[in-house]
This record gives structure tokens, sequence and C-alpha cells, in this order.
């Protein structure tokens, strides 16, 4: 048998756990959201535009990649929203521009000499590379995130549920998505380098997509949601110390089995 | 719809309870698999990965893993990570250079009492640095010659069974670094004497070699920034001893060396100080025998 309670003896495994347990409410949360909104597309996007970040990062020579991540994709996230709604072509449409224009830039500027080998842990994610200072950032971010969600709920489902009768109640329509999307670059660019871009969006989608499979009203899919995220998100890590695979695949592995479970539960209820 | 309730407890549990056992599992085969491999060896970093990987060759039942990256280069400011301490647990013999490159072996020696420790180069006189020892011995080709002698030596003396292995390997090695020392014997008669200049620390034991006198060291190995007033001692020493070339290393001394070919009549010789690369048995050599070729053309080549 093997020995359950070892992976604690490592400081990084306390870190990497710590980031977990913060983070994955976060994404269960967030999740229910962008996938009533429809915004999936809109959030891997915005993953890949981690790239670029590190790129101009490393052009402009700030030594602190978290920064121009950051800073990139909050930027990158308003001019998507504020594209987004002048344009006459389809959200999809522009997302795809935006978001392959982004991950062409990065990947030029980081493959230059041959060195993307560099930063390709970066596409994979890494749980080593959590430190101390990104654990307070977490915790910032999370709770803004929750004074957010406290108060501006209920307008951002009315948004969902109906965007123009939403604006002739009077309540910021703009305004809120713009909060919505920036707080969701927040979260991505958080927690990018340990999950991994390939993978990050899954973690935002899985646990709301299975929890709506299941659920029949808001509270119920909030719960399940979170329950799905943090669930995933703790096995996950514990079992890819132990068989020494990258933590982000293994959360996700996990959450899609979750998903396709309830997939099926949910049809026979339903029958 | 009390079901739904349970439905997400039973489903939860099972994905635990087939998770912990499939890993479990897992483990267990992985354990059976690393029984065969006897032997444990991990280096400090690359250049003694290279050696070792020189000395062990393919003997059967030795595992030889390195601590560091290949592209870590020197250890100056390395720290261990959780992991390293990991690996250095598994670990049956842990190999260094010694003179201090090693910083975290306080730390090693406290977590791991048990672990025998190789030191290459102490049958190596070091040269000084004021009070410190210079660390960088493999530079050296007769030096490094004393290196792979005595990682044979000691490997054969902690593991017996196969030292008649690591004796044959490192003839072998040895023999192949001879051409490069006769190389370095011709240089060093054509240049001996004459005054370098040095923006690495390692290439004192290049001027040991070639019996060249060191006029002035600027160590650019770490990413610092220069002074204006070091720029000028530089060029200072330069006029002093009528030095014609400068040793320093591509990466951090580039610019340096720009300037300085800028600023005088001295020639800047980029050599590679052999501490990071791709893990390639003869890669030692190749780059000993390029930085051989650029020493030939500076003093052989009829000026």
């Amino acid at each position: 048998m093997i020995d359950w309670t070892s992976w604690l003896s490592y400081d990084f495994m306390k870190s990497a756990f710590l980031a977990i347990l913060i983070i994955t409410p976060l994404f269960g949360l967030m999740g229910t959201m962008i996938v009533n909104k429809k915004m999936a597309y809109f959030s891997d996007a915005l993953g890949h535009s981690a790239l670029t970040g590190i790129a101009v990062g490393v052009v402009c020579g700030i030594p602190d990649t978290n920064l121009s991540m950051v800073i990139f994709a909050v930027v990158f996230a308003l001019l998507l929203n504020k594209i987004g709604s002048k344009s006459t072509a389809s959200t999809d449409t522009i997302i795809s521009v935006f978001s392959s224009c982004s991950v062409a830039i990065g990947l030029a500027i980081l493959s230059k000499g041959g060195n993307f080998s560099k930063y390709s842990g970066i596409l994979v994610g890494d749980v080593l590379s959590i430190t101390k200072q990104e654990i307070i950032y977490l915790v910032v971010i999370f709770a803004v995130t929750i004074i957010f969600w406290g108060i501006c709920f209920n307008w951002m489902n009315a948004i969902c549920i109906h965007r123009a009768l939403a604006g002739s109640k009077r309540i910021p329509v703009r305004l809120m998505d713009n909060i919505f999307a920036v707080l969701v670059a927040l979260i991505v660019m958080m927690s990018i380098k340990w999950v991994g871009i390939l993978i990050i969006n899954a973690l935002l989608i899985l646990p709301a997509a299975a929890s709506r499979n299941i659920s029949v009203n808001m509270r119920e899919y909030h719960l399940f949601s979170l329950i799905f995220s943090v669930f995933s998100g703790v096995l996950g890590l514990i079992l890819s110390y132990y068989t020494n695979v990258a933590t982000g695949p293994m959360i996700v592995i996990i959450a899609s089995l979750i998903y396709f479970l309830t997939y099926f539960f949910g049809k026979k209820c339903r029958e | 719809m009390k079901n739904k309730y349970a439905f997400v407890a039973v489903m939860l549990a099972a994905i635990l309870l087939v998770g912990m056992g499939l890993t479990n599992i897992y483990v267990n085969s992985q354990k059976g698999d690393e029984k065969e491999e006897e032997l444990v060896i991990v280096t400090s970093f690359y250049p003694m990965y290279i050696a070792a990987d020189n000395v062990v060759g393919d003997v059967s039942g030795v595992k030889l893993v390195n601590l560091s990256e290949p592209q870590t280069g020197c250890l100056h400011d390395f720290q261990l990570t959780p992991e390293d301490m990991k690996l250095l647990g598994t670990a049956d013999i842990f190999l260094i250079n010694g003179g201090g490159i090693e910083s975290f072996m306080e730390e090693v020696a406290k977590s791991y009492p048990n672990l025998k420790i190789v030191e290459a180069s102490k049958n190596n006189e070091l040269l000084l640095d004021g009070d410190e020892e210079n660390a960088h011995v493999w530079m050296s080709i007769p030096a490094y010659e004393t290196q792979i002698e005595t990682i044979a030596e000691e490997l054969g003396r902690l593991d017996s069974d196969r030292s008649d292995y690591y004796k044959e390997n490192a003839a072998r090695y040895l023999e192949k670094l001879a051409p490069l020392r006769e190389r370095q014997q011709k240089i060093e008669e054509a240049a001996a004497g004459q005054s370098v200049v040095l923006f690495h620390e390692a290439y004192d034991y290049v001027a040991e070699d070639y019996g060249l006198k060191v006029s002035h060291v600027l160590d650019l190995d770490e990413e610092r920034q220069v002074s204006a007033g070091e720029v000028s001692d530089v060029l200072a020493a330069i006029e002093r001893d009528q030095v014609k070339y400068i040793f320093a290393e591509e990466t951090y001394g580039k610019s340096m060396g720009d300037t300085m070919e800028k600023e005088s009549d001295v020639k800047v010789v980029y050599l590679n100080p052999l501490n990071r690369g791709e893990y390639e048995k003869d890669s030692y050599i190749e780059g000993m025998s390029k930085n051989l070729d650029l020493l030939e053309q500076c003093f052989l080549s009829g000026e």
C-alpha cells in the first residue's frame, strides 16, 4: 500500500494544495456563469493570450512575467468585449481572429532563435512553480470575486437571461460584462502556470457543465459545480503526485469523468 | 430529487476509490521496475554528468541522473527544490565537483548523512581566487583527466563489483582525451608567457594550462552590472601588459567584449566554459576541441 499522506511532507505540495483549495471554488463559481453566458470560447482565447503576455514581458524586459501576463490579458479581454459588441461579425469569429492573432505573435516572439523549448512548460503547467506570493494574489482575487458575486450576481443573472430587458431595468450591462471578463482574465492568468495553457479552459467549463447536467435550479447548479471542481482539483493533485504526471491534465481527466457520468445520469432522469 | 444527491455521493466515492486503487497498482508496478537498477548515481551538474556518463558507460544496473538541468550551467546560485531533495533521497552515490561550487552541500549532508559523496576534484590542486577556491577545474585538460581517474577510482571503491568496468571505461575516455592534450601542449609552447585578460573565472584554468599570464580578471559569469570604473581598469590592464587576447564567454561576455574590441586593439576569444549543453557523451571533447581551434588560430597561425 502507498502512504497516502506522504505528499504533505513537501512544502511545494502544501502550497499546491493551498492554491487548489483557493482556485477550484473560483473555477466552479465562474464556470457556472461562463457556461450560462456561452463564453467558453472566450475564456479559451484568454488562456491562449497568456503566451503573448509572456512574450510581451520578454520583449519589454519585465522580469516578472506574471505582471505582463495579467496586464496583457486584461487589455485583451476588454478589447474583445468592445469589438465583440460593435462588430457585425458573430462573436466566435471575432474571438477566433483575436485568439489566433495573439497566439501567433506570442509564438513568433518566444520561438525566436529556436528557444521555444524554454517556455513549453507553460503549455502543460507545473505545480512546483507555485510561489508564496502567487498564493497571496490568489487569496486577493478570491476575496474580490466573492464580493463581486455577492453584490452583482442577480444583475449578472438577469443579463444572462435577457440582455435588453436587463438594460431597460437600468442594470449596467456593459460594465458588468467588462468586470466579469477582467475577473476571468485574472483567474486564468494566476493559475495558468501550473494548470497549463492547453487545458485551463477545461477546468473552468467542465465542473459547471457537469453540474448543469443534473441540477434544476441556480442553487444546485452552484453547489454541484463547486463540489465537482474542488473534488477533481484535490484528487487530481494527489493522484498526479503519486503517478508522476502533470497535475493539470490529471484534474481535467477526473473532471471529464464526472461530466460523462452526470451526463448519462441526467439523461436517464429526464426520460 | 433525493436520489440525485445520493448519485453524486456515490459517483465521487467511486471515482475516489478507483483512482486510488489504480494509482496503488501503478505505484507498486513502478517499484518492481526500480528494483532492477541497484545503484543510483546522482551527479550535481552538467560537466560532472558528462564525466560520469563516460566512466559509467553502459554498465547494467546503474542509473545515472543529473540533479540540475543541462542548461543550468555552474551552480553558483542554485537553490535545491523539494524535488531535488527527493531525488537525492533515492541516490546511493552523489558525485560532485567540489571546490565549493555545490554551495548546497551542507544542507544535503544534514538531510542525508548516509549518502556517499564522491568529490571529483579531491586529487586536484585548485587555483585560488583570493581566499576562495576556483572550482572550474574541468577547463584544464590535464586536471580533467585527473578528475576522470578520481571518479573511476572512487566509484570502483564504493561499488567494487563493477570497478573493472569503471576503470576500463575511464581508460578508454582518457585515450580519447589524449589528442586534445597533445594539441594543448603545442599551443602552450607558442603561447607561454603572453598576457591575457579573462572575463570568466573558469578561464583561470585555461591560462594555467597554456602558461599564460593573467593580467586582469573580470568575472562576468553571473548576470551583473559592470561599472565604468571596472571597464577602465580592464583597459588600463590591457595597456600595461600589452594584452592581445581576452577570453570571454559568449552568453555573458559578448557586449562587454564588443566594447573592448572597439576601445582597444585587443581580440576577444569566445571560449566555451563547457558547463552546459546536451547530454551527449562526447560533448566535452567536442566543446574542448572547438576551444582548441580558436586558441590555435590565435597563437599558432603565424603572426
